[in-house]
């Protein structure tokens, strides 16, 4: 068919401009072919990621055709990711991503962007032309909506979305879906539950039950949303989507070693979603799965390679939970995972040298790698440059001045650490999350195998004392005290038990050995969450000596 | 000898799915090549052929995969609500260059409704029964859809003999009806059963229906999604 002959004025296909973007040339001719053959006019062809993202970037494009296998380097994901973060690309205008599967699963999985459509390879004319010309009908035929949350007009999208459903029913599922979606965006979450609540009346399909349930967690329904994301999973498998806010939910439950499970399972079948990984990276190293964590932390630095999300944090993160895993192993895996960490840090130097508080960062983390294997000299020499470089600096960000007290309690320098964390706490006395991490280093300034051990003693102490037994209790106390012993609450356990003993046989030793723990606690911050406890057990012990 | 640790399903999962996407390649060839030689190819029995069995046997390999992923669980319904005559269209419009080759007719007989199904899984049914039609037909095939008691029904007829007393048949068909001595394994078939079944809705579930008539007096191919 010649092309000249199909380009009338209804021709939907000949308005819009069109980017190819796959490696085979042969496959960008051919597609050119069909398209304009289809009676397309403007038509970019381009072979991989880099060119396409540049592309768009000076030129208004309507529909992206691009492959998922792009060859080395980025492929149609990347390109789709970025495309929508950096809105180089409009929610007006079609992204299809053109597959050589059968099925989804390899894009699939990755949360955040989805494409418009996915082509299927083989594709030939007639089928192109069909499936293109519907979407472009429905892609006009929403225009309105989508230009106006492209302007992130937001409830002029909405009454859009609400008169158009009862004139477009082929396009139920799409309004509806983008109308739960825009309530929820806009904080409305009654209108939200409403709308997953109509589909479902009419019929269980997952998308609702999902959103549904993301309205249940915003309301702080943390158990019916769990009980429904369990039942969903259950009968989907492989909808990844809802392992990712089962994990949420069950970690607002308070339930975060579950919570860990269920993102493991989700990245076993779908490993290639990065901000999963980084996900279940920073869960597991708060439930001290260190080992699970640096897998993790492993697989979000290999992930970012291409990604739009690659960031210098996930790196030193990865540096940061391996120098925890190597500190004061010095056999051939410590050795293994202390060097892989330097690397790591040399390659972010490398990456992001644009980031100037960058080789500090990597040096303070350096020098705890250097030390946990026993080369003393690398890591003073590192210290003492690291010490200088800080004091230039105006006002030390929270997670570095962390950092950097961790490196000095390693170091020995216990007090310059606690000056640190100290002058810390009373600058970010606004931010819980802060705090929360000056104590919990307060408390446990050890390395994290220590940290769980003293933990183990503390949880034997206190089911010693629930079961009455005092002296078991005070030497699981006093043991665990050994490691860490600057922990608040270990040592106000550890006064609670002594008065207890007190009690039933008041020897004067046993207030002298109280004293002596309360002292160690003379300059807890008023901050911290003991605090209130350690001033009410220091009057009871006054009440006892006076 | 064996090495316990080689998962021989897995293996043959992993070849069937390279398989599968060689051929992909080849049909894509294919196509354009008869693009490009419409003149000299335009009523080529070899050429018909060709695509013909290519067809075929990617057919096969993705149904294999989907019974692959079934057995391990893998495999569940994402059901959405979708226009159905676009659907059809669609899928139709694939098969177009064979049958304007084979010189065959095509229609399709659709209500405008709405239907609850996965995309996917039913591509997989529809390329099939199409390619099994358009061997088995005289002059012309036809895609239908409907609704009936509740269900919607999607269907492929053709104008052919029509299927033999024994294929005859309605419900599901379980993994033992597969008879690898008679030619015929009936692959397709169980995997639309398959399908059918993973498509539920309260108590009702779905089934294929195979019998003879239809608007064209051939074989008719229906399967009922509630």
């Amino acid at each position: 068919m010649n092309p000249s002959d199909r380009k009338d004025a209804v021709n939907p296909f000949g308005k819009l401009t069109f980017l190819v973007v796959d490696d085979f040339e042969n496959f960008r001719l051919s597609m050119r072919q069909m398209l304009r053959s289809c009676g397309a006019d403007k038509i970019e062809l381009v072979a991989h990621a880099t060119p396409a993202i540049q592309y768009c970037t000076y030129n208004h494009v309507d529909v992206v055709l691009c492959d998922y296998n792009l060859g080395e380097g980025k492929n149609g994901q990347h390109v789709l990711e970025e495309l929508r973060h950096k809105k180089l690309l409009k929610r007006s205008s079609l992204f299809l991503m053109v597959t050589a599967e059968t099925s989804k699963e390899m894009v699939m999985g990755a949360r955040e962007y989805q494409p418009d459509g996915y082509l299927t390879k083989p594709i030939n004319r007639a089928m192109l032309e069909q499936r293109l010309g519907s979407l472009i009908k429905q892609r006009n035929a929403l225009l309105p909506i989508t230009r106006e949350i492209d302007r992130e007009n937001y409830p002029e999208a909405i009454s859009l979305c609400l008169q158009t459903l009862p004139k477009q029913p082929r396009y139920k599922t799409w309004l509806m879906k983008t109308l739960g979606e825009l309530y929820f965006m806009v904080g409305d979450l009654a209108h939200a539950q409403k709308v997953y609540d109509d589909v479902l009346n009419q019929r269980e399909l997952s998308w609702a039950r999902l959103g549904r349930c993301k309205v249940l967690l915003a309301n702080r329904n943390f158990d019916q949303a769990v009980d429904g994301l369990k039942a969903l999973i259950e009968k989907h498998p492989d909808y990844m989507e809802a392992y990712d806010l089962l994990a949420e939910g069950l970690q607002k439950q308070g339930r975060s070693a579950q919570a860990q499970q269920v993102l493991e399972k989700a990245a076993e079948h779908s490993p290639n979603a990065l901000l999963r990984q980084k996900h279940l990276a920073e869960l597991a190293g708060a439930n001290q799965d260190i080992d699970t964590a640096s897998q993790a932390w492993r697989q979000t630095v290999s992930l970012g390679t291409y990604s739009i999300h690659d960031n210098a944090e996930h790196y030193l993160s990865l540096a940061q939970s391996l120098s925890d895993l190597s500190e004061g192993d010095l056999d051939e895996e410590g050795a293994a995972r202390s060097s892989e960490a330097l690397s790591v840090l040399t390659k972010m130097e490398k990456h992001f040298d644009n980031d100037e508080t960058i080789g500090l960062k990597s040096r303070i983390v350096q020098c705890r790698l250097h030390a946990g294997q026993g080369r003393h000299r690398e890591a003073e020499k590192i210290l003492t440059a690291v010490s200088s470089e800080l004091e230039s600096l105006e006002e030390l960000p929270a997670d570095m001045g962390l950092d950097f007290a961790k490196t000095l309690f390693r170091m020995g320098r216990e007090d310059q650490a606690k000056r640190i964390l100290g002058d810390l706490a009373s600058r970010f006395d606004n931010d819980p999350d802060t705090l929360q991490k000056i104590e919990n280093l307060l408390d446990e300034p050890v390395g994290f195998r220590q940290k769980l051990e003293a933990r183990s003693m503390n949880r034997d102490g206190i089911k010693a004392f629930e079961a009455g037994d005092l002296d078991a209790a005070v030497e699981a106390f006093n043991k665990a005290l050994a490691i860490v012993p600057d922990h608040a609450a270990l040592n106000l356990n550890l006064v609670q038990v002594l008065m207890k003993q007190y009690d039933q046989n008041p020897e004067p030793a046993l207030l002298a050995a109280c004293q002596q723990r309360l002292d160690r606690l003379s300059k807890l911050p008023e901050q911290h969450r003991q605090h209130r406890r350690y001033l009410a057990l220091t009057r009871k012990l006054k009440g006892l000596t006076a | 000898m064996t090495d316990p640790n080689i998962d021989f399903s897995m293996v043959l999962a992993s070849a069937v799915h390279d398989m599968k996407n060689s051929l992909g390649m080849l049909l894509n060839s294919l196509d354009e090549l008869r693009g490009e030689h419409e003149q000299s190819l335009a009523g080529s029995d070899k050429f018909n052929m060709l695509q013909y069995e290519a067809e075929r046997m990617h057919n096969d390999l993705v149904q294999l995969l989907g019974i692959y992923r079934l057995g391990e669980n893998n495999l569940s319904a994402h059901i959405d609500e979708h226009f159905v005559p676009d659907f059809l269209e669609e899928h139709l419009a694939r098969h177009i260059p064979l049958l304007q080759g084979l010189g065959l007719k095509y229609s399709i007989a659709a209500d405008d409704i709405n239907g609850f199904f996965d995309e996917d899984l039913l591509t997989g049914v529809l390329n099939n029964t199409i390619n099994n039609a358009i061997r088995y037909t005289k002059s012309q095939i036809r895609l239908i859809a409907r609704e009936e008691d509740g269900y919607l029904v999607l269907g492929v007829e053709d104008d052919g003999q029509g299927y033999p007393e024994s294929m005859q048949h309605t419900g599901t068909l379980s993994f033992k009806s597969l008879d690898f001595n008679t030619g015929s394994t009936s692959l397709g078939l169980f995997f639309a059963s398959s399908v059918a079944a993973l498509h539920s809705e309260g108590k009702r579930t779905g089934s294929i229906k195979l019998h003879n008539g239809g608007s064209l007096g051939g074989g008719v191919f229906e399967i009922w999604l509630p």
